[in-house]
């Protein structure tokens, strides 16, 4: 076991491809992705309902080391203060294999 | 406003469905239809009107009448999101403001789809070329509400704005990219092509704007809970400002000689609020505005007034302005 950090986004799905060249341009080699989440927020209810996808979610994890974390939290603060949606950090243990 | 031509607007299959998918949400009915059936059906309707329109455009042919008409569509969906951007500036943030005027500055495709439904039971006409006037207003409040916020935000809140993606969003999204094709296929290919196509496009088209519009009550009757959001200025806004446009269009209209019915299409297109191509280009080039205020109001509000109220309404505007 390793102890990393998770980092959660839930964002809107037009703005999906520019968070993950986000992570990637700060180092980030691995996420995944589940498209079409839904709930509600301040942007009102996120539930893919109507045919032009604009209020169509996406969830993102990925794990990283406290440093890495680090580099990439402000750029992330401004791109959801942008583009709207949640962040969540916590502390994970990672199974090595 | 005659009362038989608001009750023969309302007392119409296509627009009671749209109320039974509204009233299905009330009831809580669980009512819903699989996501990919509706985008399926709103690219349906989008190649029928334009396949149509094309097809109707092939037979009237281009001459003066045609071009004068299409200039002045352009003029409006060049005019509208600027006052509009102006009026709402009274009470609205920069962004929302810039995401609303857009909205109301282009049209709804399913509102002029609902207006010819309305012209036809009627047994009034319109011309085919309406369909390219249709097209041309769908952009260009897009790239006025980009230059309005270049103008009037501050340059260092959106400095990184892709123009080149903007106006691919604007000039190749979805539907204008499908009706803009559809119509000049229609146009190729005229009466043969026509009578290929009409068992799908032409004799189908009813029952299928009545599914659609069934699904329409539902999203729409589910952004209701998102009015408290809006607000009694944008409520209000929502309502009166498609009354204007549309007595303004008239207006034009009658002063350039255009025929009752497309007088009354072009109003219906002035009055209506986009909700397909606006908010997508929106989400990437003004994602500060949020889309739960001019989806919602569009949606909500407009649309629903625009087929119940709004119609009828045009059409007596028309018949007292130019005659019936």
């Amino acid at each position: 076991m390793k102890r990393m950090k998770k980092i959660e986004v839930v964002i809107d799905t037009i703005h999906l491809e520019h968070l993950i060249s986000l992570l990637e341009n700060r180092g980030f080699t691995g996420y995944t992705v589940i498209k079409d989440v839904y709930g509600k927020g301040e942007r009102g209810l996120m539930i893919g309902d109507e045919v032009t996808g604009v209020f169509q979610n996406s969830y993102l994890f990925t794990i990283c080391e406290e440093q890495q974390l680090n580099d990439v939290i402000e750029d992330l603060r401004k791109m959801l203060k942008k583009y709207g949606g949640v962040c969540i950090v916590s502390d994970v243990d990672w199974l090595i294999h | 406003m005659s009362l038989d031509l608001l009750i023969q607007n309302v007392l119409n299959p296509v627009i009671l469905f749209f109320f039974l998918g509204v009233l299905s949400i009330f009831l809580r009915t669980g009512l819903e239809i699989p996501q990919p059936i509706p985008k399926f059906i709103s690219l349906y309707l989008l190649m029928s009107i334009g396949l149509h329109g094309g097809y109707e455009l092939s037979k009237s042919g281009l001459d003066f009448y045609v071009f004068k008409v299409l200039g002045l569509a352009l003029l409006m969906a060049i005019v509208v999101p600027i006052y509009s951007f102006f009026i709402l500036r009274l009470k609205v943030d920069i962004y929302n403001a810039v995401a609303i005027a857009a909205t109301y500055g282009s049209i709804s495709a399913v509102t002029f789809i609902t207006a010819v439904n309305f012209l036809q039971s009627i047994g009034d006409s319109y011309s085919g070329f309406m369909v390219a006037a249709m097209t041309l207003m769908e952009s260009p409040a897009i790239i006025i509400g980009l230059i309005l916020l270049n103008i009037f935000a501050k340059k260092s809140d959106n400095g990184n704005l892709d123009v080149k993606e903007l106006l691919r969003e604007s000039f190749f999204n979805p539907s204008v990219y499908i009706l803009t094709g559809s119509l000049l296929i229609g146009f190729i290919t005229g009466e043969k092509g026509w009578k290929v196509v009409d068992p799908l496009f032409g004799q189908l088209f009813k029952p299928m704007l009545a599914f659609f519009l069934l699904d329409m009550g539902i999203v729409a009757a589910r952004r209701l809970s998102e009015l408290k959001k809006v607000g009694m200025f944008l409520v209000a806004f929502a309502i009166i400002i498609p009354i204007i446009n549309a007595t303004i269009a008239i207006l034009i209209a009658s002063s350039v000689g255009m025929t009752k019915g497309d007088a009354f299409v072009f109003a219906v297109l002035c009055a209506s609020a986009s909700y397909i191509a606006v908010p997508a280009a929106m989400r990437l080039s003004v994602p500060e505005a949020n889309p739960s205020i001019y989806v919602t109001m569009a949606l909500a509000l407009t649309f629903p007034f625009n087929i119940s109220v709004g119609i009828p309404l045009y059409y007596w505007l028309a018949n007292k302005i130019l005659g019936g």
